[in-house]
């Protein structure tokens, strides 16, 4: 079982940057195994030396990850860019409970907000993205009212992303945003378009302001 | 575009070769001078030139009117006139700013790393020149407007400090008024709060207040004056004038901060409190730009004379073999 040496307490206390939380929810069902999910380890590992290399974005984002292959599994909790030490490889099996990993995540953005407010800490609007290659196998629908509702008074940024046949009705359905079609296995594009983002976004000065987000086009495909 | 291939032109015709880009914005690139490293040039994106080229093309000619030896120096001021190939107006060059950013030295998990050795004596003096570059551009009418750390630049082994992207400030040129579009709501004053920026007419008042956080953020390595444990966003507690570190001092973030806070002097606390409590709703009760150059130099004084320590109190610092992994240990 994993265990985690955590220390985010200190963290908000030392580390004077306006926060950008980043939740990934990961569809790691076995559609995912062979290159799939061998090109999402390499991109989330990308993403992660991507926020590194930038210091003011690896102050200020705050990566947590979920998985839902066969279980949902919290792989990361939130944890401070510059504070992340080592990416565990996910494994692609069983089916695709996202609505259950949607729902902990809402509850992990929720908690994580609720700590920055207690700290003091300045918060960016938070982000969630989800990746997945099917449909849900679970319940779902009333996550992504949640989920759409929270985006809709502008309290979070969803980012649905379906790869290859997932359905994009039912990923758009947790957004107000419709959801982005990867093109092919374009994983490791996607992840540098999303640190690139969350560089502008840790770089802005602004916690209110709709930051401009870099251009799509080298990683979606209609 | 691909920097190699690129070939501006100045108002003589002559061809310049672009280098390196360095940085790609909101509203264009700047790029290296292949041939004079302390020029950069700002390429404006297409789509913005097609869209507000005429008002930005007036506005650069305006500001290149108010130009002088001075100015040029400290901030990076529009120069040259730079077109395409086809002779279209694309944006302009200027020098380029030497130093690294104000947020790095702001910030305290990072400034050691940017500003080796750095204590209360270097800030100090970074902070007074840069009130003497925005005195210097207020006696010329020109105010900054969008007050940001990241275009501020300072030299780590001496006390310069160069002002950049001020191709946005307000100014007025033979009675024509460039307003400052752009902003942030966390460094802009209560009464230019919830209004498009292109419609504010900033002041010396509100320029003081926006200076104020700047020289807060400084001083107290990054935390913005309007942080507050169990409160707000910032904005709604500037909006409020929630100082936590007024009379009371209550709510004030953990850690650090007080410890800072409590390290300068009674004086320059006052014109804090008084700038971020009362003088968030009355800009006349804001301390000036005068007021904090002249504090700020008397602290400068007392600092040398040992009658303050220089040292800053700082966290321990980021501790990447003991926190949170995505690996299971």
């Amino acid at each position: 079982m994993a265990t985690y040496q955590l220390n985010a307490d200190r963290d908000l206390i030392e580390n004077p940057s306006p926060r950008c939380a980043c939740m990934l929810v990961l569809d790691t069902s076995a559609s995912m195994f062979g290159a799939p999910i061998r090109e999402l380890n390499a991109g989330v590992q990308a993403f992660i030396s991507a926020i590194q290399e930038d210091d003011m974005a690896a102050c200020s984002v705050e990566l947590g990850v979920i998985t839902a292959g066969g279980k949902v599994t919290e792989q990361l909790p939130f944890t401070t860019g510059m504070n992340i030490s080592q990416s565990r490889q996910f494994i692609a099996s069983g089916l695709t409970p996202l609505g259950e990993a949607m729902e902990l995540a809402l509850d992990r953005l929720e908690e994580r907000t609720e700590s920055y407010r207690k700290a003091g800490v300045a918060y960016y609007q938070p982000w969630l993205v989800v990746i997945s290659d099917g449909v849900p196998t679970d319940q779902w629908q009333h996550v992504s009212v949640r989920a759409r509702t929270l985006a809709q008074q502008r309290k979070l940024v969803v980012m649905p992303v379906g790869v290859e046949e997932a359905d994009l009705e039912a990923l758009s359905a947790f957004s107000t945003r419709p959801a982005k079609r990867l093109d092919g296995l374009k994983f490791r594009e996607f992840f540098l378009w999303l640190s690139a983002s969350m560089s502008r976004v840790s770089a802005s000065s602004s916690t209110t302001d709709q930051v401009k987000l870099p251009p799509t086009d080298s990683w979606d495909s209609i | 575009m691909q920097a190699r291939s690129l070939v501006v032109m100045d108002a003589q015709g002559k061809e310049r070769r672009l280098g390196k880009r360095l940085e790609r914005g909101g509203e264009g690139q700047i790029f290296a001078l292949r041939d004079r490293h302390d020029v950069i040039v700002k390429w404006y994106h297409p789509e913005l030139l097609a869209k507000r080229g005429e008002e930005l093309h007036r506005k650069v000619e305006a500001m290149r009117t108010l130009r002088d030896s001075q100015m040029t120096r400290d901030v990076c001021w529009p120069l040259i006139r730079v077109y395409d190939q086809q002779r279209r107006w694309i944006g302009f060059a200027m020098y380029r700013a030497r130093g690294v950013r104000m947020s790095f030295l702001a910030h305290a998990l990072l400034y050691q790393r940017y500003f080796p050795g750095l204590d209360r004596r270097r800030t100090v003096s970074y902070l007074i020149r840069f009130i003497e570059i925005v005195q210097q551009l207020h006696e010329a009418g020109v105010c900054i407007g969008d007050y940001n750390l990241n275009n501020i630049f300072c030299v780590p082994t001496s006390d310069q400090v160069t002002l950049i992207d001020c191709d946005s400030y307000q100014l007025s040129v033979d009675g024509t008024f460039y307003p400052c579009p752009v902003g942030s709501p966390d460094m802009t004053p209560k009464e230019h709060q919830g209004v498009s920026f292109r419609h504010v007419m900033r002041s010396p008042r509100s320029e003081a207040f926006s200076l104020a956080i700047v020289l807060f953020k400084c001083l107290m390595l990054g935390r913005h004056p309007y942080d507050i444990v169990g409160g707000d966003d910032p904005v709604r507690n500037l909006r409020r004038g929630n100082f936590a570190y007024g009379r009371g001092a209550r709510h004030v973030p953990q850690g650090v901060w007080y410890e800072l806070w409590s390290e300068l002097p009674e004086t320059l606390r006052d014109m804090f409190v008084t700038t971020f409590t009362v003088g968030a709703d009355a800009p006349g009760q804001r301390v000036t730009l005068p007021q904090w150059h002249a504090a700020l130099c008397d602290y400068r004084e007392a600092l040398a004379a040992g009658q303050y320590s220089a040292r800053l109190a700082t966290p321990k610092g980021p501790r990447r073999t003991q926190t949170g992994a995505l690996h299971a240990r």
